[in-house]
């Protein structure tokens, strides 16, 4: 069960906002907004396309800077840092599932998991091996560890983009449109596996524009023009939807 | 697991990896036997030296190379041989002679006048026959490589050098020089066939006694004979090689072309890792997003760069070893010292990883919210 609102947030964004140059003029993309996510909690945040919820994202995953504003992350003021300390936090701290799933073709199932543990030179340990075995059987996965990641079908390569982004054991994890090229069923089972961790003491952040999705969330943040429209909090009337 | 995702995603683009090996080869291969041949072309220059089993070579006032010797008097080598310290002195005569076919046609070869039994500076390597060949007033050697140019002649027949009748009486077994085929004959028939006064030689030979130090005794023998030039067997090989290496296109010609094999090696491998990394470039901007730091990006493009780089080697010392193997005893001069390889090597890696530069730049340039694309 969630138990967000008792907890200090995961991320937090506090007066975050973010301007774009065209080439003659700036162009603020993202207005300043405020928003804390709490371990235990699903949130969807949608909204049409060019709305600013990919770089609502993108700024969440450190990986793009605000115009202005601060983020913290586990009550951390991460704003400022380097970007090889953001890598780092993004590799200890995070999880990403995307939108094509993002795996790399040349390599297993096992080794597309195992290579966001040691993406900066870490040994795939026999425990940590073991525990990607384990993820992996659980999502269903177990009969295709040595498996090309290419041979795979799209629910399945998702399902294996879930189970690397678990491997680190993250507080937070980032969907980027995770069932936009799924057909429904695997949607289903994707949603349904997400939906499941967000109850395992941390914070899911999905970003779609895909209403058939919004049922899945204890909270809803909607988007649009740059501006938070909507956000329901964590609520029981959000987690009541489901 | 990083050098594992490294070779996977290496080969998972399996024509540019193997594009990127064949620059390798095309360097290690092209660089080498071009070296081998050059090598080899050197190593004629100064075998005559190298094969003398003398320690030291004294030559004519100004002389600076094998070739370049004028006359010395006879005199000298009872001078020197009377010295203590020296085991043995043995006059040579090297001169040029124009050799006739049995067809009329003439070939410019180089007659090596020897002492017969010593045969120091002589052939120590035969085809047919032996040296007791040497021993003989009229005999000369031919080399088995040069048969074709000197009108394939037989053990036994007649021709002419300079005009005089002489005899084949051995063949040697690849004994070749720099400025043509090398005929070895007796001490008197070289002098005779060239016009050389019995009381004249070009060069002597000189053995030290064992444990003698070289240098003093050539310090002595520059003493004891005025209007000489007195050299270490070695240094007098290292200084016909740089005379030739200085006075002929050679070096700049092998230079050139070792040059261009290097430059197309170069050239393979930068554009082929190159266009790895663009293929994967989605990958490289994933791998960022999950926690890559730029370093951890490039260090993958490194590894595959060194894979790239053993694999060619290891390709390219195979062919050189069957060019080698497939020249040795040939009329294409081959040589490859070990020192050599390894400076190919060690060049090859190099120019692999510089050739990678432009590839890891890019690699590492892969911006992570291009996996949220």
């Amino acid at each position: 069960m969630p138990q967000a609102h008792n907890r200090s947030p995961v991320i937090r964004l506090e007066g975050v906002a973010r301007d774009f140059f065209d080439g003659r003029q700036i162009r603020r993309v993202l207005r300043p907004v405020t928003l804390d996510f709490q371990a235990g909690e699903f949130t969807i945040v949608s909204g049409p396309s060019g709305s600013g919820k990919t770089t609502l994202l993108t700024i969440m995953a450190l990986i793009l800077d605000p115009s202005e504003g601060r983020l913290f992350v586990n009550g951390r003021d991460v704003t400022a840092l380097s970007d090889d300390a953001k890598a780092t936090i993004r590799l200890r701290h995070y999880g990403f599932v995307f939108q094509n799933a993002a795996l790399i073709p040349a390599l297993s199932v096992l080794e597309n998991v195992l290579i966001a543990h040691s993406v900066q030179g870490a040994a795939a340990t026999t425990m940590v091996q073991e525990r990607s075995k384990t993820i992996l059987e659980r999502l269903g996965m177990g009969g295709f560890l040595h498996m090309k990641a290419d041979k795979l079908s799209a629910g399945q390569k998702q399902r294996v983009a879930i189970g690397r982004a678990l491997i680190n054991e993250p507080g937070l994890i980032l969907c980027d449109e995770p069932t936009a090229s799924l057909d429904v069923d695997s949607s289903t089972t994707v949603l349904g596996i997400l939906k499941e961790l967000s109850r395992e003491n941390r914070a899911v952040v999905l970003v779609t524009h895909d209403p058939r999705v919004f049922p899945y969330a204890d909270r809803l943040v909607a988007i649009e023009d740059g501006t938070v429209v909507t956000d329901t909090g964590t609520s029981p009337k959000a987690e009541g939807r489901i | 697991m990083r050098n594992t995702a490294a070779l996977k995603m290496l080969f998972h683009d399996r024509a540019s990896a193997l594009g990127s090996i064949a620059g390798v080869v095309a360097i290690v291969f092209l660089v080498g036997q071009q070296l081998a041949i050059f090598f080899g072309l050197l190593s004629f220059t100064s075998s005559l030296a190298d094969n003398s089993a003398a320690d030291i070579w004294i030559l004519s006032k100004k002389s600076d190379n094998l070739n370049s010797s004028g006359t010395l008097p006879m005199a000298y080598r009872d001078r020197a041989a009377g010295l203590r310290g020296i085991q043995w002195v043995e006059p040579l005569v090297l001169s040029g002679a124009l050799y006739k076919r049995r067809d009329g046609n003439t070939q410019a070869v180089q007659v090596v006048g020897v002492r017969y039994p010593r045969l120091a500076g002589g052939p120590n390597r035969f085809f047919l026959a032996g040296p007791e060949a040497l021993g003989d007033g009229e005999g000369i050697t031919v080399d088995r490589l040069d048969l074709p140019a000197l009108g394939r002649p037989s053990i036994g027949d007649v021709v002419e050098l300079n005009g005089r009748r002489v005899r084949i009486k051995a063949v040697t077994d690849g004994l070749q020089g720099f400025a043509g085929s090398q005929v070895f004959t007796g001490l008197e028939n070289a002098r005779a066939v060239t016009g050389m006064p019995v009381d004249r030689c070009t060069d002597l030979l000189v053995k030290a006694v064992p444990g003698v130090p070289i240098e003093g005794l050539i310090d002595l023998l520059k003493r004891v004979l005025p209007r000489t030039e007195v050299f270490s067997t070695q240094n007098l090989s290292r200084s016909t090689r740089l005379y030739i290496l200085r006075n002929t296109g050679i070096g700049v010609s092998f230079g050139f072309t070792t040059l261009i094999g290097a430059a197309v090696g170069f050239i393979i491998i930068a554009l082929t890792m190159y266009t790895n990394v663009l293929n994967k470039s989605r990958d490289y901007a994933m791998l960022r997003a999950l926690g890559a730091r730029k370093r951890d990006v490039f260090v993958i493009v490194f590894l595959q760069s060194l894979y790239v780089a053993a694999i060619g080697i290891l390709s390219g010392f195979f062919l050189l070893a069957a060019f080698l193997s497939g020249t040795r005893g040939s009329s294409l001069p081959t040589g490859m010292p070990v020192g050599a390889a390894a400076t190919i090597a060690a060049g090859t890696l190099l120019l692999c990883l510089a050739g990678s530069v432009l590839a890891m730049r890019r690699a590492a340039k892969a911006e992570p919210a291009g996996a949220f694309r």
